[in-house]
């Protein structure tokens, strides 16, 4: 996992207990002074009235204990600036213990009262307030176009309403978690867990700084990462940061929200970059297959018409007009060998695999070759029971074309070429067999490179593309190729391709002649 | 075929093609007429009324299925596809669209009369046509439904028998796997090609000499198959 950022933390605004009681302190010493000029024209039980609404005040304005911390204030300071005798705790009349008590008691009851009102009306201001923060968060994701947006409305809604931290971390390629360079710190097997086991996990901080909570983000289709969250300040809050766990929870299927829309935007955008540029090497590639065809369509035909022309050719013009189009062949099978290679090169080539006697393609390439194994009788050996093999019969048949192509050109003529196939070892076998000199003895594997051809001064035409091909073809199936010698002589290419489970075939009655038809 | 010269009209773009494909014929006794385009071949079709189409896939102005669909909209005279290796789908397009064969570039003199006579060789509508084929030492009587292999009775399924009538109706016409799965199997199996290539295995095993080198029921690798009595 790697960590994308690090939530900054920030503080809140607030008073400190000591500037609460400071304040306290002040207001009551000022009712005192204000009281003081009065203390002639009121009644001391309207003095007792003005202390009662300063606590009233503290308690609205600078919560409980202040208020509570005023109450006795307000009882000392009626006391010693009042109650005859003035300045001075002491109490002549025993009523005025009386007076104190119920003073007393109202404030601490009326402070209380008032001070739980005003937190009660705090706390719901602030839930008010946090819920919009998530509904806010919400909209700014929604909008979210990359990963650093989603980083920043999540910290954005830590830092103002939570007084938190996080760092958000995401499975690499090998599904490991790294926390480089996170001021959050992180511990990667906590967050593991979370990561792969998609639930919460809490714990001790191991020092200031530390994540507290590790949170999955569980999106629609799978864990994309995880949040690791830490108070903002000091390890004091962490109290505070667990109980807001179902708000944390929200915020973090919110952000594994946006991180799924975005891994799927990303999806979507590099499979259109792959379409247009796939698109436009086939293009590029059909093109220059076309370009190259045509002329050379149009000079074997036209060598052709030559030879069969009317009157006939005298027998020199005749033998040119061959020539030319055997040339043009040639040419034209090594424009077709090189596009091949450059769209298996590629590695576009998709396999239209199918379920299929091998037989079939080993027949249609004879047939396709054609005059080109006239001199060249092929015998066809298939042992008893093959199965179906599943593979792409244009491309496996561009394979026998080659080899059998490949041994016609190497063996004397007249000498036969043969076909086997069986199954070894659970993959299907074929061998082909020519009646030719063998392959040279050298390390097999560059036979089948690029260019490189068996005898490399021989006036056998062509520029061995044809092996390369079909090595770059069977291995596309998950097949192997290789070329030995026969110890009676000549040359042997085996290819092996993989025996999958073949469909099955459900048998059908035979029915007496005359038959009816279905 | 008819008595009078066979009209043949050649669809395609590049001029030494057509010159040699047009020479090429005319030796044969045809009347040829050229377009380069699709649109002129569809306008010269409709003033020549052709026998056979000989028709380039790659034409500047379509990919040639159109002026198949177009064509086949009046006329089934036959349409020969000439057509680029390593095109698989837009031969099956084609054929499809109602081609009936298809050539694959370069092609020599030799094979382009060959396919050209037997498309001219099949029997146009509303002539009588045999119930009796023969093929090799093969006869289908199909009045009868009776198969029969150096006069020995040969006992077919009647799934093996429905696809045989369909190729043989169709001598020299590549049959693309699509449609022959639809006419035997129906429309579910189209997806299921290795039953068309198990029956057409257990058909070569009963009709052919070599069913490993088949010389009447031939495939056409990526496409589908051919009847060549």
């Amino acid at each position: 996992m790697r960590t994308i950022a690090t939530i900054p933390a920030s503080g809140r605004p607030g008073l400190a207990g000591w500037q609460r009681y400071l304040l306290t302190i002040l207001a009551c010493a000022a009712m005192a002074l204000v009281a003081t000029p009065l203390r002639d024209v009121l009644d001391l039980a309207n003095i007792v009235m003005l202390f009662l609404l300063t606590v009233l005040l503290v308690a609205v304005t600078l919560g409980l204990r202040a208020a509570l911390l005023a109450a006795f204030l307000s009882v000392g300071l009626f006391d010693f600036f009042f109650v005859p005798p003035r300045f001075s705790f002491v109490v002549n009349d025993g009523q005025y213990l009386v007076t104190f008590a119920v003073m007393l008691a109202v404030a601490i009851i009326t402070g209380r009262l008032t001070a739980g009102l005003r937190q009660k009306a705090d706390e719901s201001a602030t839930e008010a307030a946090r819920a919009q923060a998530l509904y806010e968060m919400a909209r700014d994701l929604t909008g979210a176009l990359t990963i650093e947006q989603v980083v920043d409305s999540t910290s954005h809604f830590l830092a103002n309403v939570l007084d938190a931290r996080a760092a958000l971390l995401f499975a690499d390629s090998a599904g490991r978690m790294q926390t480089a360079g996170a001021s959050v710190g992180v511990e990667p097997r906590l967050a593991t867990i979370a990561f792969e086991q998609g639930r919460p996990v809490d714990c001790q901080p191991l020092a200031a700084g530390y994540a507290v909570l590790y949170l999955p983000l569980k999106a629609p289709m799978r864990v994309r990462g995880v949040i690791a969250v830490a108070p903002a300040d000091s390890t004091l809050a962490t109290e505070a940061l667990l109980d807001q766990r179902q708000r944390l929870e929200a915020m973090a299927s919110l952000v594994a929200i946006a991180i799924e829309r975005l891994h799927y935007v990303e999806v979507a955008q590099r499979t259109q970059v792959q379409m247009v540029a796939e698109r436009l090497r086939s293009s590029i590639l059909s093109a220059v297959s076309h370009d190259l065809r045509t002329p050379l369509t149009a000079l074997v035909g036209l060598a052709d018409s030559l030879t069969v022309s009317k009157p006939p050719l005298s027998s020199a013009a005749r033998e040119t007009a061959e020539a030319i189009r055997e040339q043009s062949e040639q040419l034209c099978s090594l424009v077709g060998n090189l596009l091949d290679m450059a769209r298996l090169h590629a590695g576009e080539v998709t396999l239209r695999k199918e379920w299929q006697p091998i037989e079939e393609v080993i027949g249609s390439s004879i047939k396709l070759l054609g005059r080109a194994l006239a001199e060249h009788p092929v015998k066809v050996t298939l042992a008893p029971g093959l199965p179906l093999i599943e593979f792409d019969s244009v491309l496996i048949e561009r394979v026998f074309c080659n080899l059998l192509e490949n041994a016609a050109k190497y063996s004397p003529p007249g000498a036969g070429i043969e076909i086997r196939v069986q199954v070894e070892e659970g993959r299907a076998r074929v061998d082909v067999i020519d009646g030719g000199p063998g392959f040279p003895v050298r390390d097999g594997a560059p036979l089948f490179e690029m260019f490189v051809r068996g005898a490399a001064e021989s006036t056998t035409p062509g520029v061995g593309l044809g092996l390369a091909i079909c090595r770059a073809i069977i291995e596309a199936h998950a097949g192997a190729i290789a070329a030995s010698n026969l110890p009676q002589g000549g040359g042997c290419l085996t290819f092996f391709l993989p025996l999958g489970t073949p469909p099955v075939i459900e048998e059908e009655v035979a029915v007496p002649q005359p038959g009816s038809e279905t | 075929m008819s008595e009078a010269a066979p009209i043949v009209l050649i669809v395609e773009d590049e001029k030494q093609i057509r010159r040699f494909v047009r020479t090429a014929l005319e030796d044969e006794g045809c009347r040829v007429f050229e377009a380069e385009t699709s649109g002129k071949g569809l306008v010269a079709a409709g003033e020549c009324i052709p026998d056979l189409v000989m028709l380039d896939l790659g034409l500047p102005d379509g990919n040639g299925v159109d002026f198949i669909r177009d064509f086949r909209h009046w006329s089934d005279a036959p349409i020969l596809v000439l057509s680029a290796r390593s095109h698989e789908n837009d031969k099956i397009w084609a054929l499809d669209a109602g081609a009936d064969d298809y050539l694959t570039k370069p092609f020599g003199v030799g094979e382009l009369l060959a396919r050209a006579r037997a498309l001219l060789r099949r029997p146009h509508r509303g002539e009588a046509a045999s119930p009796v084929v023969a093929f090799g030492d093969v006869r289908v009587d199909l009045s009868r439904r009776v198969v029969t292999r150096r006069a020995e009775t040969v006992h077919l399924t009647p799934i093996e028998y429905h696809l045989l009538c369909l190729l043989i109706a169709h001598p020299g016409k590549v049959l693309t796997q699509r449609h022959l799965l639809r006419e035997v199997w129906g429309g579910n199996n189209v997806e299921s090609p290795h039953y068309l290539r198990v029956y057409v295995g257990h058909l070569r095993q009963k009709l052919e000499d070599d069913p490993a080198q088949p010389k009447y029921l031939l495939t056409e690798t990526g496409v589908g198959y051919r009847f060549q009595p």
